[in-house]
């Protein structure tokens, strides 16, 4: 790689991509190669070149047992410029008491894939900045790069899937300028001045997240009008429901029988008492529309950021990210944030030194299990059935993922380590099912073993009494999740339990991992950084299983599902759910909520409405697109309510019959 | 008691990893996912068919493995008309375990007859080539535990999974008929008490 006269690689990023096929089909081969800067002679070459192997996630090649942090941007030899990173020195150390090596894997194919590389050399391009006309930048989840030079020639699209094309732009503008095109913003032209380009990341929003927007907040006059009197909804529902559904449904009133046993706060009325009632019914009023807004740029995030690398103006900051998300590029720091790794009041300095201490403590844990040896391993079956699991499930977490997939990929190697460090991070927790699952995301975003680590202990902080024995962090959630939606939706609430259904078993998947098997995967970043702004409430997460209920409970209601339709239909759900829509459904739920008046104890205290400086309450006001300057907050002063609530109805709870889930305090 | 058997419910145990959505997708779908994600929670799929001239419809429970997850897993157990245990012949301790799972299984499902509960065992991964149990050895401990039938899968290649779910089915239906035979009053269910309960009304 390296000519005879060595050039100054003033840039250099890995894991970039050309897709084989323009279209956007999903089975298309990615190549994956480098991008370069180079200056040579007094000229200054843009060079790609995709990496030798058909290993298209090659960005990065950790020995399978490595013990090495794995940096995916691999600092190379030709490469005397690029930033000594903490964490690669930190590498040599530790690769010094492991015995570990750490390369790139370049000729893996050796001879035997001779032809295979000069297929993918054809792909290889390289051209002198001065004949560099524009760059166009579009944003998929992930930024790409088509070049067109002055002769007219397109190159092909530059995918950045592991980030780097802002500093891959930076490191240009050292050598020309740059500036947006007038007629496009998403074109930057070269020659011309501008910092103007990451407003591309604007588009990011793609259509497709807009085109179920469309809300149908208008309750539906049926079911409203039966919520009042549930019984007769029930008992209108039994007379209806099909004969041959009934045979289908079996098992469900005993499966209920143990399940309320299971959750002892949960009580699931079996009695079918025929009778009218009064129930309580609170009249939440209209549902505001609630729109979404673009996602946080990289520029955007820059200007939350003081001179010696504090965030300020969180309140503000942490609106926006609610309001939109984030940026794919932008994730990689902003997560760090968001989950707590690094305090937000951190300056550039302390969080060198936080990672390096954290690097430190992390091998520390690392080289615990790798240094048991067989014989110890013999005679320690939890540790034996912790990493025999984890074995098994790191291969069958995200494979379809380009970053987990083909066979022994360095991603697959990285959450192994990371998820049996983690057992030694907390060894009576261990490794339980579906802890892969919350880890895959954050590896992907953070690109880096120890990152990732402590990311990922920051989310399992809060996920922790999901996984434990007793699984007290799911009856917890299952009892709020159904004390919110009784209270959003008798009706429903009311059909599910007289289906056995009131405890809601089905949503277990949905509460255990955060939606992560119910959303495509750019959508689980979207939604989980969101919901790491604790915006605009406590819980959140929970009104977002609302908001998907909510959807779905005119077809479960029409179609009288019994209890195994419901679970059926409810884990049938997994990949068509519709993250925007979702979002600004569960936004606008909370709004609902919040502005009622009279809203029972137990709500305020599951969604912690009850304090009454409420960090959130900047949230109503939100309505500003773009956040054009940060620090001079643009919020106003004064706040309308958006929903005025008119006549409660707030009947007293009969005794009999009446409160069928006892609501937690 | 042909109307009685058109639904069957079927549940596939055993430790986590050892192929149970895998044969389950196999059998229903016809396909196979090598990197299929790990079983959350519990799911479930219908399969139509005719055995030995009777049209049923199988109900597949597929659950998750871990011990950990075993108050959620085990309501789900009653009113099951046979259980699949399932292990891999590339897994010894798999193997091992499936005694516990068949505890288990009868404790929570609460069988009145287990020694009459038809269970069938499958030893699935065939195509894996490092075999850790032999046949001779999981014959045996069916032959021990029961006399139950067993079956050698490949949910990867197809290998004998059909086969497997179609005998489950013939022996529900067999011990239906048994049961008729001996008891012609209408207490035909008295260990499945869960359908005839649901079917009344």
């Amino acid at each position: 790689m390296a000519a005879t006269t060595p050039p100054k690689v003033v840039f250099e990023h890995e894991g970039v991509f050309i897709h084989s096929s323009p279209d956007e089909s999903e089975d298309q081969d990615l190549i994956s190669g480098f991008l370069r800067i180079v200056e040579k002679e007094g000229e200054t070459l843009v060079e790609y070149k995709p990496l030798e192997d058909a290993d298209p996630s090659n960005m990065l090649c950790a020995c399978k047992d490595s013990s090495s942090v794995v940096e995916w941007t691999q600092s190379s030899e030709e490469n005397p410029h690029r930033p000594v990173d903490h964490q690669l020195s930190y590498e040599t150390e530790w690769d010094m008491i492991n015995a570990v090596s750490f390369r790139r894997k370049v000729h893996a194919n050796g001879d035997g894939g001779s032809n295979h590389v000069n297929e993918q050399n054809k792909r290889a391009f390289s051209f002198n900045v001065c004949d560099l006309r524009s760059v166009t930048v579009k944003c998929e989840g992930w930024s790409y790069l088509t070049f067109r030079l002055k002769d007219g020639t397109a190159l092909p699209a530059i995918h950045f899937h592991q980030g780097g094309s802002k500093a891959f732009l930076d490191s240009l503008r050292k050598s020309v300028q740059i500036n947006e095109s007038p007629d496009d913003e998403s074109v930057l032209i070269v020659s011309t001045y501008s910092k103007a380009f990451s407003q591309s990341f604007e588009n990011l929003l793609d259509d497709t997240n807009y085109g179920f927007v469309q809300q149908k907040f208008k309750k539906d006059p049926y079911t409203t009008t039966l919520g009042g009197f549930s019984k007769v909804t029930n008992y209108l529902f039994d007379a209806f429901r099909a004969p041959e559904l009934e045979c289908q449904q079996r098992p469900a009133e005993e499966v209920a029988d143990v399940l309320g046993e299971l959750i002892p706060g949960l009580e699931i009325n079996q009695q079918e008492e025929p009778g009218f009632e009064v129930i309580t019914r609170l009249d939440l009023g209209p549902r505001p529309e609630m729109q979404r807004t673009g996602p946080v740029t990289m520029e955007e995030w820059a200007k939350y950021q003081d001179l010696e690398g504090r965030m300020t103006n969180l309140p503000h900051l942490k609106d926006a990210i609610f309001k939109g998300g984030l940026c794919h590029a932008v994730r990689k720091e902003a997560w760090k944030f968001l989950l707590g790794y690094f305090p937000w009041s951190s300056t550039h300095e302390e969080r060198k030194l936080l990672q390096k201490r954290k690097t430190d403590e992390y091998f520390r844990m690392k080289l615990q299990w790798k240094s048991v040896s067989e014989e110890q391993e013999r005679r320690n079956s939890r540790l034996r059935d912790y990493r025999s699991l984890i074995e098994k499930d790191v291969n069958r977490t995200d494979r379809n993922n380009k970053f987990y997939e083909g066979l022994d990929n360095p991603g697959l190697i990285l959450l192994h380590d990371i998820l049996m460090t983690y057992c030694m991070y907390d060894f009576d927790l261990g490794y339980v099912q579906g802890m892969s699952d919350l880890l895959s995301p954050i590896l992907f975003v953070m690109e880096n073993e120890v990152d990732a680590f402590w990311c990922f202990v920051s989310f399992m902080d809060e996920m922790h009494e999901n996984f434990e024995e007793q699984m007290q962090g799911m009856k917890t959630q299952l009892i709020q999740l159904s004390t919110l939606l009784r209270l959003l939706d008798l009706a429903f609430w009311n059909y599910l339990e007289a289906q056995d259904s009131g405890y809601l078993y089905f949503c277990f998947r949905w509460l255990l991992i955060r939606f992560k098997r119910e959303l495509h995967f750019q959508d689980v970043l979207r939604l989980w950084e969101v919901m790491w702004t604790r915006l605009p409430c406590q819980n959140f997460h929970l009104l977002v299983c609302c908001a998907i209920l909510d959807s779905e409970k005119q077809k479960i209601m029409d179609r009288k599902y019994g209890f195994n339709e419901i679970l059926k239909h409810i884990n049938e759900l997994s990949m068509k759910l519709d993250i925007e829509e979702i979002l600004s459904k569960s936004e606008s739920i909370c709004m609902q909520i919040k502005s009622c008046k009279d809203l029972p104890h137990s709500v305020s205290e599951i969604l912690g409405l009850n304090t009454v400086s409420e960090p959130s309450a900047a949230l109503e006001t939100s309505e500003y697109g773009i956040l054009e300057s940060p620090q001079t907050s643009p919020r106003s002063s004064h706040r309308q309510d958006h929903v005025v609530s008119n006549g409660h109805s707030h009947l007293k709870e009969t005794t009999q019959n009446g409160c069928k889930v006892a609501f937690i305090s | 008691m042909s109307s009685k058997s058109s639904l069957l419910k079927v549940i596939l145990l055993g430790d986590g990893g050892v192929g149970k959505s895998s044969l389950m997708n196999r059998y229903v779908t016809n396909k196979f996912d090598a990197h299929l994600f790990h079983t959350i929670g519990v799911e479930f799929l219908n399969k139509d068919l005719e055995v030995d001239g009777r049209t049923v419809t199988l109900q597949i429970w597929d659950t998750a493995g871990q011990e950990r997850f075993r108050s959620l897993r085990t309501p789900f157990y009653r009113g099951s008309d046979c259980c699949l245990l399932t292990f891999s012949v590339d897994d010894s301790q798999s193997f091992h375990n499936l005694v516990n799972w068949k505890k288990e299984f009868i404790y929570y499902a609460d069988v009145k007859e287990p020694e009459s509960f038809p269970f069938v065992v499958l030893g699935n991964k065939l195509d894996v080539s490092e075999r850790q149990v032999s046949s001779e050895e999981a014959q045996e401990w069916c032959m021990e535990s029961g006399g139950y039938p067993y079956f050698e899968t490949s949910a990867k290649d197809a290998t004998n999974v059909a086969v497997a779910f179609e005998e489950a089915v013939r022996r529900v239906l067999s011990l239906e008929d048994r049961h008729e035979h001996l008891i012609p009053t209408d207490t035909v269910n008295l260990h499945r008490k869960p359908r005839s309960a649901t079917q009344c009304c």
